[in-house]
C-alpha cells in the first residue's frame, strides 16, 4: 500500500486516515491504532517542517507492510537530510512548546531508522512488532 | 478544525471541534493568543467536539497557558475525549493543565 501526499499539512488527515484503516484492517486495537495514527502524522509532519522547511509543493511518499508479525512504515521525501543524531525530542519535564513528536513516535514504533543508503532527502522506517499482546504493551507489562 | 468562542459566567469558552493538528493550529495559536494578550483571569478551552490533537495542537496550548500563567491568569481544559487525556498523560501535561470534566467543574476552585 502506498500513499503519495503533497507535502502540505492540510493533506496530514489523508495519511492519517489510511494509517487508521491499515491498522484497523490488521485487527490492531482500538489504542494501538491510535497511537499509530498519530506516531505517523508526527513523522509526515516533521517532513514538511524540516526537510522541506514548509515548502508546501513537494511530495511525501508513505508506504505500509503488515504481516502478522510487524506494523512497517516508510516515510520517504526529497528533501534536507536529516541528522539521526540531532533526532531528539525535549525531556517531558521539561514544559515548553515543542519536542513532544519525536515521543510520540518512538513509544509507538521498536524501530525508527533513516536509510542511510538514500542519497537525496530520507527515507523512515518505522516498525511496530505486533508479536507481544498489544494490551500488554500499552499497558506496559 | 473550528473554534466558536463563547462566553460563560464572564469566562470566554473555546469550542474546539475536529481536528487539531498542524494545519489547523496555527488558526488556533492566533486566536488565542490574541485573547490570552487581553489578560483576562480566565480562559477555557473545550474539547468535547475535538476528534485528535497532535504535537503542533498540544504546543499551542503549552503556549497559551505560559501567555495565561504569566499575568496570574489561568487556563482550563474541559472535556478532554479519554483517547486525548492519554496524550496529555503520556506527555506529563495532564500535571501542568487544569484539565475539568464539565463546565460546572471548571468554575470550582
Amino acid at each position: 500500500m502506498v500513499v503519495t501526499v503533497p507535502s502540505d499539512p492540510q493533506y496530514l488527515c489523508v495519511v492519517r486516515e489510511v494509517t487508521a484503516k491499515m491498522g484497523q484492517m490488521h485487527g490492531l486495537g482500538e489504542e494501538t491504532v491510535e497511537q499509530i495514527r498519530l506516531a505517523v502524522d508526527e513523522a509526515c509532519a516533521n517532513v514538511i517542517k524540516y526537510a522541506y522547511r514548509g515548502n508546501a509543493d513537494k511530495q511525501i511518499v508513505v508506504r505500509y507492510h503488515v504481516d502478522p508479525e510487524r506494523f512497517e512504515v516508510v516515510i520517504e521525501d526529497s528533501g534536507i537530510k536529516a541528522d539521526p543524531g540531532a533526532v531528539m525530542g525535549r525531556k517531558l519535564e521539561d514544559v515548553r512548546p515543542g519536542g513532544l513528536g519525536i515521543h510520540f513516535i518512538k513509544r509507538c514504533f521498536d524501530v525508527f531508522e533513516f536509510d542511510a543508503r538514500k542519497k537525496i532527502g530520507n527515507r523512515l522506517r518505522l516498525v511496530r512488532y505486533l508479536k507481544e499482546s498489544n494490551e500488554d504493551r500499552n499497558n506496559g507489562t | 478544525m473550528k473554534i466558536a468562542i463563547t462566553e460563560h459566567k464572564g469566562v470566554k469558552v473555546f469550542g474546539l471541534s475536529g481536528d487539531v493538528d498542524m494545519y489547523s493550529s496555527p488558526e488556533l495559536r492566533k486566536e488565542l493568543l490574541s485573547l490570552v494578550g487581553k489578560k483576562a483571569p480566565m480562559l477555557l478551552i473545550d474539547f468535547r467536539e475535538v476528534s485528535y490533537i497532535d504535537s503542533s495542537g498540544i504546543a499551542t496550548l503549552v503556549e497559551g497557558l505560559r501567555g495565561m500563567m504569566s499575568h496570574g491568569g489561568k487556563l482550563k481544559l474541559l472535556g478532554i475525549p479519554e483517547r486525548i487525556v492519554e496524550i496529555f498523560s503520556f506527555s506529563k501535561l495532564d500535571k501542568v493543565f487544569d484539565i475539568c470534566g464539565t463546565l460546572d467543574d471548571a468554575f470550582k476552585g
